[in-house]
């Protein structure tokens, strides 16, 4: 279990930093906001899906330790999905770009620190059945 | 040996004493360095002097030789592109511990009226620009090296002078390198070479997307419109005969008319197909205007009658757009929407959601924002295009304003609102004909996109106006419109250790004659270290356009009550930051609110922004109203958006004699007034205009003769309030008055065509209302009036800077 929690953890990880390099080359003129816009929207249900699911699985198997970790960031993101402000919007891009990049970098160190709790744990898991 | 000695010792000696003369008289006289004097002006008590309104903003105290030619031209004309501050700070930490806001208001594509002077144009190719920050040369860099190299003012890196700087290739001459206006002028064009195209330039195209639907018919708009554009197709700029144009005609299916120079009527072609739109013919639907100029006409001629008896109710303008996109997308251009209905058919179908309950509560700033997505990213999509959507709306019922302003917003087009349109009645007719034939009228620039580069340690921060943000501060404008402002704010970065700031502002664009042209706006600015000299430099108009701009900003992306909290309390802080720190009483309760004489009327100015149609507090305030207002606040320039703001007040029963005579400077203008109700007399007769809607405030006891002169009536009783066009009479003062409503109608620069309304004293309540609405210095049932507004801040000064 813990096995498949990091190799999500992992897959996450990288889309957070996939989303970090967009926004700097947002900030560096080597992408116009639309193309932005429509690359970054592509994966931003995938990733809050991706996310849920691992959650729910930490659920489901009685993990409680790791759900209640993942469980703020859940309801961030069923928050964000309610308001409609989920997908990024060419027009009011350059105005929130600050606090994405901040919510982004945020997500990612997140992400990081779960990975190594999981490979912790995965591990454990591993010693404790041998 | 001996004689050069003493007179070396004599003028060490005289010097020394003159020049510490001079500086005790300075002291004296200035309160701040470099001359910016800070006379402090007591607020409460005293009538604001409306005149001072039109005064020029703070003078710019350059330190001297800092422009290469003593032209006066140097630096850049207030209309064209002002800053909040005429001094900028040296250090970040100064402007937010003075609390006033730094930006630039920028209009660059400026109307120029009888007398103004056209911006100068550089015809032979040679840009000098900056190896490394591409600044575009301006009258502030220095030469170097006896004029071989000049060093940027932005980024001071020395550049080679082009080698035709000194020669003119037309005439095999030498010229004089100082007569260049590039040099001399803060304001210039530049023809661009092909190294600033991405593809030959466009032709003008205007496609008008016609609403042709029951209620459209019925208003009369669709008649008014094609006799409109009819009489209009001499002045739409077509100098090299390359104009296209086309339409398309919507009601619940797309009409399309095949255009042919050959044919001599047109042929319409209705497409029913609604969800996967198509263009029913390759070509012939976007013609060549001087080609096809009669098939045009006659199109026009019988586009009132064509669809007369038409019962259908319905409108699909999303897919009339997603068409009318793909028709011009290919080369760019202009959408003109005519709309009077509700699109209700997929894709873009609305609902009428205005909400009567929903107005005075906060729900209300729901009801201002979008309501489909499908506008935005249409508008994003003809912006990658370049092409410009500009909607009239000529809805009796709820039009949407908000939703449908989206298009124009981001692609530097611009709304026009025609609230309760009727053709019948003759007021209304006139004023969309007028403005629609100046619209159609006005030459506008193409593909453009516009950047502003500052001086080290600057960058701007946020944009507001009629564009696309393309990239960090480039500034996408598919149409860069007559007379439209863009507001920039400004932040410091990094310390400024110059003694001068440049601004340059760069818009390259196309022409409608076909020219490739940039137009490069420079302003330059001293840089001060003293927070008297930033308070005696600040220029309140433009701060006025700057807060208008974010507070509008601040109420579509979070509440009115929020925008209107916002310009409180920056006006709380503002009033704070000048008591504690260049007053004598440094803290602690004063009886007396005191500012500095150039901000004298921000109080008053930003009083009108808070009781303004866009921001009030009032639950009567139709969305589409507000949402309009909005749409004006953001795009108008200074010039305009002041009267918006603060109404010109004049009293008509007693002019002295000269006033409405036609005198040297054209019509000579009454006086105006403060705009307080204590000033209405019982028996007198008021003009009121803030550039929309001028008012004739007729009292109760008004003389019959001046019934009789003015509208031709006996009597008070028989005058007829509400909407009308002034009779005019054979007597003086009705020409008098005539002339002044005239002038007003175009004075100033713009489209503007505003109504004439009289109001009775003891008439129709509501037009009363909205006439008294304007008087901002007095009191109504939720705002303050203009003493209680200053006693309120003056409260809030005392204790939050206790």
């Amino acid at each position: 279990l813990f096995l498949f929690a990091v190799v999500m953890a992992a897959i996450l990880l990288f889309t957070m930093v996939f989303f970090t390099i967009m926004f700097s080359d947002l900030e560096c003129d080597y992408i116009n906001p639309i193309d932005l816009c429509n690359k970054l929207n592509q994966f931003v249900l995938p990733e809050m899906m991706a996310h849920a699911f691992i959650t729910f699985i930490f659920l489901i198997n009685g993990s409680w330790i790791a759900f209640i970790i993942n469980a703020p960031l859940v309801a961030y993101n069923i928050n964000k999905v309610q308001n409609n402000k989920h997908m990024y919007d060419a027009t009011e891009i350059f105005r929130t770009l600050g606090q994405h990049k901040k919510e982004c970098f945020a997500k990612l160190g997140f992400y990081l620190i779960s990975f190594f709790y999981y490979l912790y744990r995965m591990i454990v898991a591993l010693i404790n059945e041998s | 040996m001996a004689p050069p000695v003493p007179a070396q010792y004599n003028q060490q000696y005289t010097q020394p004493q003159q020049s510490s003369i001079a500086a005790l008289t300075n002291q004296f006289s200035n309160m701040g360095v470099g001359g910016a004097h800070l006379i402090p002006v007591h607020l409460i008590g005293m009538p604001p002097n409306v005149k001072d309104l039109d005064d020029s903003p703070p003078k710019i105290n350059l330190p001297p030789n800092t422009s290469v030619t003593p032209s006066d031209k140097a630096n850049c004309d207030p209309s064209y592109k002002r800053s909040t501050l005429n001094a900028i700070p040296a250090t970040s930490s100064l402007l937010s511990k003075s609390r006033l806001p730094l930006g630039l208001i920028i209009t660059p594509y400026r109307s120029l009226k009888e007398g103004d002077e056209p911006v100068p144009v550089i015809s032979d190719t040679i840009i000098a620009r900056c190896r490394r920050c591409r600044t575009y040369i301006n009258p502030f860099v220095t030469f170097a090296e006896g004029g071989q190299k000049w060093k940027c003012n932005m980024c001071f890196l020395s550049n080679d002078v082009p080698s035709q700087f000194d020669w003119d290739i037309q005439t095999n001459q030498q010229t004089d390198r100082w007569k260049r206006a590039e040099l001399n002028h803060a304001v210039v064009e530049f023809v661009a070479p092909t190294e600033y195209m991405v593809r030959p330039p466009q032709p003008p195209v205007y496609l008008f997307v016609i609403d042709v639907s029951y209620p459209a018919i019925q208003s009369g708009a669709v008649a008014t419109a094609a006799r409109t554009i009819l009489e209009s197709l001499d002045r739409i700029p077509n100098e090299e005969n390359r104009t296209k144009i086309g339409f398309i005609t919507v009601d619940t299916s797309l009409h399309f008319y095949s255009l042919n120079s050959n044919a001599s009527v047109p042929q319409m072609l209705v497409v029913s197909d609604l969800e996967d739109v198509f263009l029913p013919q390759p070509d012939d639907l976007l013609v060549n205007l001087t080609e096809s100029r009669a098939v045009v006409e006659s199109l026009l001629r019988s586009l009132g009658d064509m669809f007369k008896d038409t019962q259908i109710v319905g409108n699909a303008l999303g897919s009339a757009l997603l068409a009318g996109f793909k028709l011009i997308s290919p080369i760019g251009g202009k959408i003109v929407v005519l709309q009077s209905s509700l699109p209700n058919i997929n894709p873009g179908a609305l609902k009428a959601r205005e909400d009567p309950k929903a107005l005075g509560t906060p729900k209300e700033s729901a009801l201002l924002q979008s309501a489909d997505p499908f506008y935005k990213k249409f508008a994003v999509d003809c912006s990658r295009s370049q092409v410009c959507v500009d909607m009239f709306l000529l809805g009796s019922q709820y039009s949407d304003v908000a939703t449908l302003g989206c298009c124009p917003r981001y692609t530097g087009g611009q709304t026009y609102f025609y609230p309760a349109f009727n053709a019948g009645r003759s007021e209304d007719a006139l004023k969309f004909a007028h403005e629609f034939a100046e619209f159609l009228a006005s030459p506008i620039a193409l593909e453009a996109v516009m950047r502003v580069r500052a001086s080290k340690g600057i960058r701007m921060t946020a944009f507001h106006g009629n564009f696309f943000v393309r990239q960090t501060d480039l500034l996408a404008l598919p149409n860069v419109s007559r007379d439209h402002s863009y507001t920039i704010e400004v932040g410091i970065e990094e310390n400024i250790t110059t003694p001068t700031v440049c601004f340059q502002t760069a818009v390259l664009h196309t022409t409608c004659f076909g020219e490739r042209r940039i137009r490069v706006l420079t302003l330059a600015l001293p840089v001060t270290n003293s927070i008297s000299e930033l308070f005696a430099s600040a220029d309140q108009i433009a701060i006025t356009t700057l807060l208008a701009n974010k507070a509008v900003e601040r109420s579509l992306s979070s509440k009115l009550e929020d925008a209107r909290d916002a310009l409180t309390n920056k006006m709380i802080d503002i009033l704070g930051v000048y008591k504690s720190a260049l007053t004598s009483s440094q803290s602690g309760a004063s009886p007396q609110l005191q500012i500095c004489d150039n901000l004298k009327l921000l109080p008053l100015l930003s009083l009108g922004l808070l009781k303004h149609v866009g921001l009030r507090a009032s639950s009567q305030i139709p969305t589409d109203l507000r949402s309009y207002a909005m749409c004006l606040l953001t795009t108008m320039p200074s010039q305009l958006l002041i009267p918006y703001l603060h109404p010109r007040f004049y009293s008509l029963h007693n002019m002295p004699q000269e006033v409405g005579t036609y005198g040297s400077e054209g019509t000579i203008m009454p006086e105006p007034l403060n705009l307080s109700s204590e000033k209405l007399e019982r028996h007198g007769a008021y003009l009121l205009e803030d550039g929309q809607n001028i008012f004739i405030w007729i009292g109760r006891q008004v003389s019959p003769q001046l019934c009789m002169d003015l509208l031709d009536v006996r009597s008070y009783e028989e005058i007829r309030a509400g909407k009308v066009s002034l009779p005019q009479l054979d007597n003086a003062f009705s020409q008098r008055v005539n002339a002044i409503i005239g002038k007003t109608r175009e004075m100033r620069r713009g489209v503007y065509y505003p109504h004439l309304y009289i109001v009775k004293e003891d008439g129709d309540p509501s037009l009363r209302l909205w006439f008294l609405s304007h008087i901002i210095e007095d009191r109504t049932d939720t705002v303050m009036s203009y003493p209680q507004w200053l006693a309120h801040l003056k409260d809030k000064v005392n204790i939050s800077f206790l």
